[in-house]
Formats: structure tokens, C-alpha cells, sequence
């Protein structure tokens, strides 16, 4: 386990503990971080997923395919330069106190 | 607003009839009530009808094999076999009835095309089709809406993505009719090897644009695999490239014709959601999620328990072939309020499992969205006043897995 951090649409910050080997979507909505609708289960295909990565961690974050990209490129909330798919992430230690920011409604 | 106490068809099913339509809804509203994972003697199949299960199940590749997807529900005439044997078919399984870790390396080569940058790419021409289908309907007075409109344009837009700009849809639609009617229809013997011969046909067809694709490489599906396949063998070979077009055509269009079908059946059964469409066009994306949710055109997906698994309380054994109601889970009172109403606002029709969920979740889903969202709007927009035939039979079409009417009669009164 490892604790992130999210910050939910209504700007309410919620810490919690995420299962390593899972995705950091899966984590949140295990959770029940509010925002994250992840209407398609981790399939790389919607994009209601989408966070801003407002704390990264020291070693950084995996790096993000081409689909993530082409998602975040063409979904209806603009990609920002710290836009991530939570579902492509997976947890790992490295990624301890990672801070996030639900862009969901 | 429809109620399912205002259904003029309904009927009263004792045990499951999944070759049928009328009923289906009541039945599946008692069994989640009642019995939410159940037993069919006759199809063989635990049948799961209540949403979380059903998420639960798609959330699990590794306990539940997607490898029957596309079994055919009575086995095939040994004729059949032999017939496809000895013209060389080579389907494997490839994507929705693969599992890890093979689905996962064709799927990663497979949406780095389709997905939504392509599609939205598109658009443009997408809208120019669905416009030119439109204008094909006026001044007709009365058409039906599955052959005159939608049986053609998913067709249309599909191969466009194939590379395909000028086909003959009809003959494209014959061959996505026999497939789906050699898997999960309840066709005689002779319709099962006329089946069999049009599945050659576009199996054939298939090796055909991968061969002129090798020679003459476009911006398209076959095109890109086949980059893909140069770039790296190992990362999909050319049988599993020939296997994912043929594919496309089984997953693309009869869904989304039964989509637009379903979608518009019941938005002119109610009056006021169709006009409250034809006030607010920028609405249609509300109606598209809401009718995929109480209308989807794939109403069962399968499933195979890889291990005994214990499922909304019930344990099932190792090898357990599952049916999820993928119609009934969409209308789980637990999560939709009043589910049987059709609501174009209704806030969380999104959350429907018409697309599936996890690893599996359809790659054509955006496309999908992105044409109904565009029929609808350029219908209302057209034929503001557009009615139903009253009394006219919707002719729903006999087939376990997708639903969609196979008529639907109306009145343009342009």
C-alpha cells in the first residue's frame, strides 16, 4: 500500500491507500474519490479519468503511450501539460505522495 | 415518458426466451427482484441480469474467459466445418474472445488506430455521410427508417475507415447478417451454410484489401496493422491482421444500425422527448447515452468461469458458461432511477455497460456515439415532424446476442 492524494471537483483533498499492482484509477474508485467516472474500466478508450498530476513524484511517472495521449488529445476537458489517464498508471512505490486533481465533473 | 405498464407487446415469459423481444424487459425485472443469477435449462447458460454483477464479471478477465464470445450457440453442421475448412477460413480468436496476454499485445496494435483521434479526424466526412443519407429520405412520405437509413450508413462509415470510400453496402450488410446468424441465431440448415458461404465471401473479401494494402499502403485500418507488422512481426501477424478486418465488420455496424434503430424507436414513441430533441439538437448526445442504455443493441455478452467463482451470492462452477444481460443490467433499479422511463436528461445514463467495461470495452464506442449523436441530430433537424406508423411491427430480430428492429415505419410529414 501507498497513500495518494486526490483532489476532488469540489476542491475537498482526500488521502488514501492504494493497492500496489492496481491501477491509480482502480485505487480512486475503490476509494470513492469523487470525479472519477471511469466509464470504461481501465480500457484507455473514454477519458473519464483524466487528473492533473499537481505533485509529481522525485523519480517521475511512467511515461504515456501514444493511445493515452490521442485520448487526453481529444476529450471534451482540455489536456493540460500535467493531464494524465489514471488507468494507465499502475501503482508502484515510487509513486508514494503522488498528488492529483480530478478534472471530472 | 414510457412505462413499462404501457407496453401494448407485453407478455408474460416463465423462463427465459432469449430468442425473444416482447417480454424481455418484465422478465428480467422479476428475476433481478427475484433470482438475479439463475440457471437456464435451455440454453445451458447461468444467466447474470443485475449491473454490479455484471461490471464485476468484465472487471475480472482472469477469472471470467472471454474465450466463447463468439461460440456458436448450436454447434455448426459438420457440413459447415468441412466447408470452411476446406475453403481456408482462418479465424482465431483475436479480440473480444481472446484473453490476456494475447489480447492484450493485438489490442494495444489495434487502438492505437481505432480510437478517438481517428475518429474525430473523421468527422467531417462522417457528417457529409449521415447528411447525404438524410437527404435521401425527403420527399418520400412514408420509409422505413432500418432499410431506407439505417441499415446502409454504418456500413458506409465503416469502410471508410477500411479504405474503402464507394462499397456496396447491401452486399456488406448480407455478410454481417450471416455471421451474426451463424453464432447466435436459431437458422435452419440450409440458412446456416448460406450463412457459412457469405462468411467466405468476406473472409475472402478481407484477404483481398490486406493484399492490395501491402502493395498500395493509405491512412486506414488495414494500412496501419500492416505498418505495425513491418515495424515489428512479433507485435501482430498477418493472419491476425486479417483476422481484426473481418472483425470490424461483426463488431461495427449491425450494432450500430440496431443502435440508431432502437435509439429512434423509441424517441418517437415519446412524444415529448422527440420534441424537446427537435427544440435542442445540442441535446442528442443526452439521447444517445440514454438510448444505448434502455435500448442497447447488444443485449447478451458472454463470459466462461475460468475457476468456480461465487457470483451476487451464487457459486458457480469451474467452466461455467455465463450470459450476462447486458439489457437487464442497464435497467438495474439499483442504479437508474425509474430505468424503465427513456430520459434524454437522465444525469447517469452514461453508466450503462452497453460498451462493456474493462479490458474488453469496445474500441468502436466513440465512433458509435459519434454517428448516432449525428443521425439524431440531422433527423430532428430534418423531419421535425416525423411520426411512427401506428400499429406497424417493429419485426424484432431473432438473435440471442444483438437486438435492434428489424422494420420501422414512419410518417416524414415533411
Amino acid at each position: 500500500m501507498i497513500k495518494l492524494t486526490f483532489i476532488e471537483p469540489s476542491g475537498t483533498s482526500r488521502q488514501i491507500d492504494a493497492a500496489l499492482g492496481t491501477s491509480i484509477m482502480q485505487a480512486a474508485t475503490a476509494a470513492g474519490v469523487q470525479g472519477i467516472a471511469a466509464e470504461c474500466g481501465g480500457a484507455c478508450m473514454c477519458a473519464t479519468c483524466h487528473c492533473l498530476v499537481v505533485e509529481a513524484p522525485a523519480a517521475g511517472l511512467p511515461e504515456m503511450t501514444e493511445t493515452e495521449r490521442d485520448v487526453l488529445e481529444f476529450t471534451s476537458e482540455e489536456m493540460q501539460e500535467t493531464s494524465r489517464l489514471t488507468c494507465q498508471i499502475a501503482v508502484a512505490e515510487d509513486l508514494a505522495g503522488t498528488v492529483f486533481k480530478v478534472v471530472g465533473r | 415518458m414510457t412505462d413499462l405498464t404501457t407496453c401494448p407487446h407485453s407478455a408474460d415469459w416463465s423462463e427465459f426466451r432469449p430468442f425473444e423481444h416482447d417480454g424481455m424487459t418484465e422478465f428480467f425485472a422479476r428475476k433481478r427482484a427475484e433470482e438475479p443469477v439463475f440457471f437456464d435449462e435451455g440454453t445451458g447458460y447461468w444467466i447474470v441480469t443485475r449491473r454490479d454483477d455484471v461490471r464485476a464479471i468484465f472487471a475480472d478477465p482472469d477469472r471470467f474467459s472471454a474465450s466463447n464470445v463468439h461460440d456458436p450457440l448450436t454447434p455448426f453442421p459438420p457440413e459447415l466445418v468441412e466447408y470452411l475448412k476446406q475453403e481456408g477460413f482462418r479465424r482465431d480468436k483475436t479480440q473480444a474472445n481472446c484473453d490476456r496476454p494475447k489480447h492484450t499485445r493485438i489490442r494495444q496494435v489495434a487502438q492505437s488506430f481505432l480510437n478517438i483521434r481517428q475518429f474525430k479526424t473523421r468527422e467531417p466526412q462522417i457528417r457529409e455521410m449521415v447528411a447525404a443519407a438524410v437527404d435521401k429520405l425527403r420527399g418520400r412520405g412514408r420509409v422505413d427508417l432500418v432499410d431506407d437509413f439505417a441499415y446502409e450508413l454504418p456500413a458506409r462509415v465503416l469502410f471508410l475507415l477500411l479504405g474503402v470510400p464507394d462499397i456496396d453496402a447491401r452486399r456488406i450488410k448480407t455478410w454481417a447478417d450471416s455471421r451474426f446468424n451463424m453464432i447466435s441465431g436459431d437458422a435452419d440448415f440450409e440458412a446456416k451454410m448460406e450463412a457459412g458461404r457469405q462468411v467466405m465471401d468476406f473472409w475472402n473479401y478481407c484477404g483481398a484489401i490486406i493484399a492490395d494494402r501491402q502493395k498500395n499502403p493509405g491512412d486506414d485500418y488495414p494500412s496501419h496493422l500492416l505498418a505495425a507488422h513491418a515495424k515489428d512481426p512479433e507485435s501482430i501477424s498477418l493472419d491476425e491482421i486479417q483476422n481484426l478486418t473481418f472483425g470490424v465488420l461483426l463488431a461495427g455496424h449491425e450494432t450500430t444500425t440496431n443502435a440508431i434503430g432502437n435509439t429512434m424507436h423509441m424517441l418517437l414513441q415519446d412524444r415529448d422527448e422527440w420534441n424537446r430533441l427537435v427544440a435542442d439538437p445540442s441535446l442528442a448526445p443526452g439521447y444517445v447515452e440514454e438510448g444505448l442504455r434502455a435500448g442497447p443493441p447488444v443485449v447478451i455478452w458472454r463470459r466462461r468461469a475460468v475457476e468456480e467463482v461465487t457470483i451476487g451470492g451464487v457459486t458457480l462452477p469451474e467452466g461455467a458458461p455465463i450470459m450476462m444481460s447486458l439489457a437487464s443490467a442497464n435497467r438495474d433499479e439499483d442504479h437508474f432511477a425509474c430505468p424503465h422511463a427513456f430520459e434524454g436528461t437522465r444525469s447517469n445514463a452514461r453508466d450503462h455497460v452497453s460498451f462493456g467495461y474493462g479490458i474488453h470495452f469496445c474500441m468502436g464506442a466513440p465512433l458509435a456515439k459519434l454517428e448516432l449523436k449525428l443521425v439524431l441530430e440531422l433527423l430532428s433537424q430534418a423531419f421535425p415532424n416525423m411520426t411512427l406508423v401506428p400499429d406497424s411491427d417493429p419485426d424484432w430480430q431473432r438473435t440471442i446476442l444483438v437486438r435492434g428492429p428489424g422494420r420501422l415505419l414512419v410518417d416524414l410529414n415533411e
